[in-house]
């Protein structure tokens, strides 16, 4: 018994430290390199993602811009009841806010201010110009005699959705609502109201383009996880080939195909299927915009349901079989159950790209094709209203992440394989 | 560690190839790319080249200033001219989105007035330097009609006298002020009229009559594909791609000058430029008169200084081809009286609210 250590003396490593310590700190570097490792991906994911995403949501409430050129006229802004053209005070506020801010500083705000009325723009613009001939007050009249919209009670009533340095104001036309002057919410005026209607036709076409390409791909993807391998490669090469051809040269195939003048309609024509004068409209609009969407988004459905299905042992099936089940049962009963992680992956990923698509239905939607995609490039390239194409992406995200919530809670997200 | 060594260096290698390749050229011009491009690299490109030894980059873009504006703001700026529609003109400028070009900067006219004298309408800042005229403008193809043809916008909206589908383009500008003026509003008050609900009203009910044969195009290509098809009778186009058509390809199309709108195109150089000095010299260049009227000899958009038509005139057949190009020109005298000129500050303050009713309209 002599040689067994004493069980309160602490155990030792060969070159004498505590072998607790020793093993704390090993574990520590090890931590640390993991560390290190991941550090990488952390910060590209914070630089290229998170910032982005933080910047959408800042600029999609941002009204800073508009309360640093008006100082003045917003803090006295409240003490005007909206109901008669304001006083002196009021005028005298905004002529030196007008007078005192820089020009670029005035262009910028009169875009912003064009967002809530119309006209704004040009009045600031030529405002500002005339305003330096003024030398003294008062100039309630003055100003109107410069311009006869600042007699117009609703230019004064608009900066109220203005006056605060962050908005919703955004969010609201967004869904085709506004602010009042009192900061009341009411709806767009009945012929400017379109963005319900889009985001109605988004969705929309998500789910049909994701419950066609379900509906094709189930078939090829079974097709190729149990063809012999020599036919399956040849198939597999045939679901690959238009992924990795160019999207614009797809497009423009499908153009091609279906346009009133195209290979389709000419066929049909031909073979007297078809009057002359009744082709048929298959492109420049909803249709063109499901179906060339559709053949695009193929592939994410196929690949997710094919490597899900080419795990699933055929012994399951026969197994099933064999016990009394009839081919299709065994498929409803067994078959189909084991895909569906492979399926759910599938309709998360059509889903997701095609709610946020724009270039497909930009080139072949026509009139009626458009989706919010669209509309947000349109903000961010032409008429430069960030504040709302932001809101829009941020209304855009938020969707997704609450369809992913769902599907986590429905199916459950650790059952999503993607291969 | 040999390999990992090479890898970085053939990757900084790579990086520095990579950014000096975008150096090499001594200022880069941003255009809409095709005809349009080609005929500002043969006009002042290529001459300019020639003669200062100096290298363009030519970039294309499909238009708005939302590249340039992520550009000025985030301090990266790559491009140096960019060719400009009239309401951003106005509002680049007025976001400090532009450097200023000084008047005394820019070339004087052929006849030696003063290059503000030698404009045919003034510059709306002094931020850009003209470029050239362009028109939305209607037009069918000859074999279409046998009996009467189409002579006014006014038969373009009349689909009873001339039946047929018509070609128009996805945004509103343009198309409210032909509706009006087919509905009998004189020119000159077509943008007051647009200043009132009424008259917006008007326009739209203007377009209602002819809302069931409406095919919608948006790029410049296709209107001409729809005459030509014939899957539409009369369709609105760019004025330089129907004169294109007539000049270079042929085609029996005819322009119907009456009711088009007119509208400015400009140069202007990004804020921050890169190349700001080399980019001034070659805005002063392409601006210049004799640059001006060389661009008309590859497409038929109108110069925008009174010297420049003068040289054209007296150049006739002026065209590369060897055709006339006078009766092409948007701008030309002969049709002005049934122009109307696009109010770009109009569309500033009131194009959001009138392209979201365009947008429902389209929809309903």
């Amino acid at each position: 018994m002599s040689d067994a250590t004493a069980p309160n003396q602490p155990l030792m490593t060969s070159d004498g430290r505590l072998l607790k310590d020793a093993l704390q700190q090993s574990l520590r570097r090890s931590k640390l390199k993991a560390l290190g490792l991941i550090s990488i991906p952390f910060l590209f994911l914070v630089i290229v993602f998170a910032m982005p995403v933080f910047n959408l949501l800042v600029k999609s409430v941002d009204d800073n811009l508009i309360n640093e050129v008006l100082p003045r006229t917003f803090a006295i802004y409240e003490d005007w009841d909206g109901t008669e053209l304001p006083g002196e005070a009021h005028y005298e506020a905004m002529f030196l806010d007008l007078t005192g801010a820089e020009g670029i500083q005035i262009g910028k705000a009169s875009t912003r201010m064009n967002y809530d009325k119309s006209k704004w723009k040009s009045l600031i613009k030529k405002s500002a110009r005339k305003f330096k001939n003024i030398e003294s007050g008062p100039y309630k009249e003055v100003m109107i005699k410069t311009d006869k919209k600042w007699g117009d009670i609703t230019f004064w009533q608009s900066l109220g959705s203005m006056k605060d340095p962050y908005t919703f104001g955004y969010y609201l036309n967004a869904v085709d609502l506004r602010y009042n002057h009192d900061k009341s919410v009411t709806a767009q005026p009945e012929n400017r109201r379109i963005y319900k209607m889009l985001w109605g036709r988004t969705l929309l076409v998500s789910l049909i383009v994701t419950v066609l390409c379900l509906i094709l791909a189930y078939p090829v993807s079974h097709l190729l996880a149990t063809l012999p391998l020599r036919y399956s490669n040849l198939l597999m090469i045939c679901v690959l080939m238009p992924f990795w051809t160019s999207l614009l040269v797809r497009i423009v195939a499908w153009m091609i195909m279906l346009q009133q003048n195209g290979v389709v309609n000419d066929a049909l024509v031909h073979n007297g299927l078809l009057d002359d004068e009744n082709r048929l409209a298959m492109m420049y609009n909803f249709t063109g915009t499901i179906i060339v969407m559709t053949q695009i988004l193929l592939p994410f459905m196929i690949l997710p349901i094919y490597s899900v299905m080419r795990t699933i042992s055929p012994n399951y099936m026969k197994a099933a079989q064999n016990l009394g089940a009839s081919p299709a049962l065994a498929f409803l009963k067994v078959y189909m159950p084991l895909t569906v992680p492979g399926v759910g992956a599938g309709v998360i990923l059509v889903f997701i790209v095609a709610i946020g698509y724009y270039i497909t239905p930009e080139l072949v939607g026509g009139k009626d094709g458009q989706l919010i995609g669209n509309q947000i490039a349109y903000h961010l390239k032409s008429s430069l209203n960030w504040g709302l194409a932001s809101a829009m992406g941020v209304m855009l995200l938020a969707g997704i992440l609450i369809l992913y919530w769902c599907y986590d809670k429905i199916v459950g997200i650790d059952n999503m394989r993607m291969g | 560690m040999k390999y990992r060594t090479t890898a970085i260096s053939a990757f900084v290698f790579g990086a520095f190839a990579a950014t000096s390749v975008a150096q090499a050229a001594d200022v880069t011009v941003v255009s809409w790319g095709g005809a349009y491009t080609a005929s500002q690299q043969k006009a002042y490109g290529e001459p300019w080249e020639k003669s200062t030894g100096k290298k363009i980059h030519w970039e294309n873009y499909n238009g708005g200033l939302g590249e340039v504006r992520t550009q000025v703001e985030s301090g990266n700026v790559t491009w140096d001219i960019v060719d400009i529609l009239p309401h951003e003109a106005r509002v680049g400028c007025d976001e400090g989105l532009f450097e200023k070009i000084p008047s005394e900067m820019l070339t004087k006219g052929a006849d030696g007035s003063s290059f503000d004298d030698d404009m045919m309408v003034p510059r709306p800042n002094d931020c850009v330097a003209p470029q050239i005229w362009w028109s939305y403008m209607a037009f069918f193809d000859d074999k279409t009609f046998s009996g009467d043809k189409p002579s006014t916008v006014a038969d373009f909206f009349d689909t009873k006298k001339f039946p047929g589908k018509r070609g128009i383009h996805t945004w509103p500008n343009a198309l409210i002020e032909m509706a009006l003026y087919a509905d009998g509003v004189a020119i000159n008050d077509i943008y007051n009229v647009m200043d009132t609900d009424e008259g917006i009203d008007r326009a739209f009910k203007k377009l209602d009559t002819i809302k069931d044969d409406v095919v919608f195009w948006s790029s410049g290509a296709k209107p001409l594909e729809l005459v030509k098809s014939g899957e539409v009778a009369m369709s609105i186009a760019y004025n330089g791609r129907v004169g294109a058509a007539i000049l270079s390809e042929g085609e029996s199309f005819v322009p119907i000058w009456d009711g088009q709108v007119l509208e400015e195109e400009w140069i202007a150089i990004v804020k921050g430029a890169k190349n700001k000095d080399a980019a001034m010299e070659f805005v002063k260049f392409a601006s210049a008169p004799e640059q001006q009227a060389g661009q008309a000899k590859y497409i038929n958009y109108g110069p925008m200084r009174k010297s420049a038509f003068d040289i054209m005139k007296k150049g006739e057949p002026w065209f590369h081809n060897g055709k006339t190009i006078m009766e092409h020109m948007p701008n030309r005298p002969e049709v002005m009286g049934g122009s109307i000129m696009a109010n770009p500050e109009w569309w500033a303050d009131n194009g959001d609210a009138v392209k979201e009713r365009f947008e429902a309209w389209k929809a309903q």
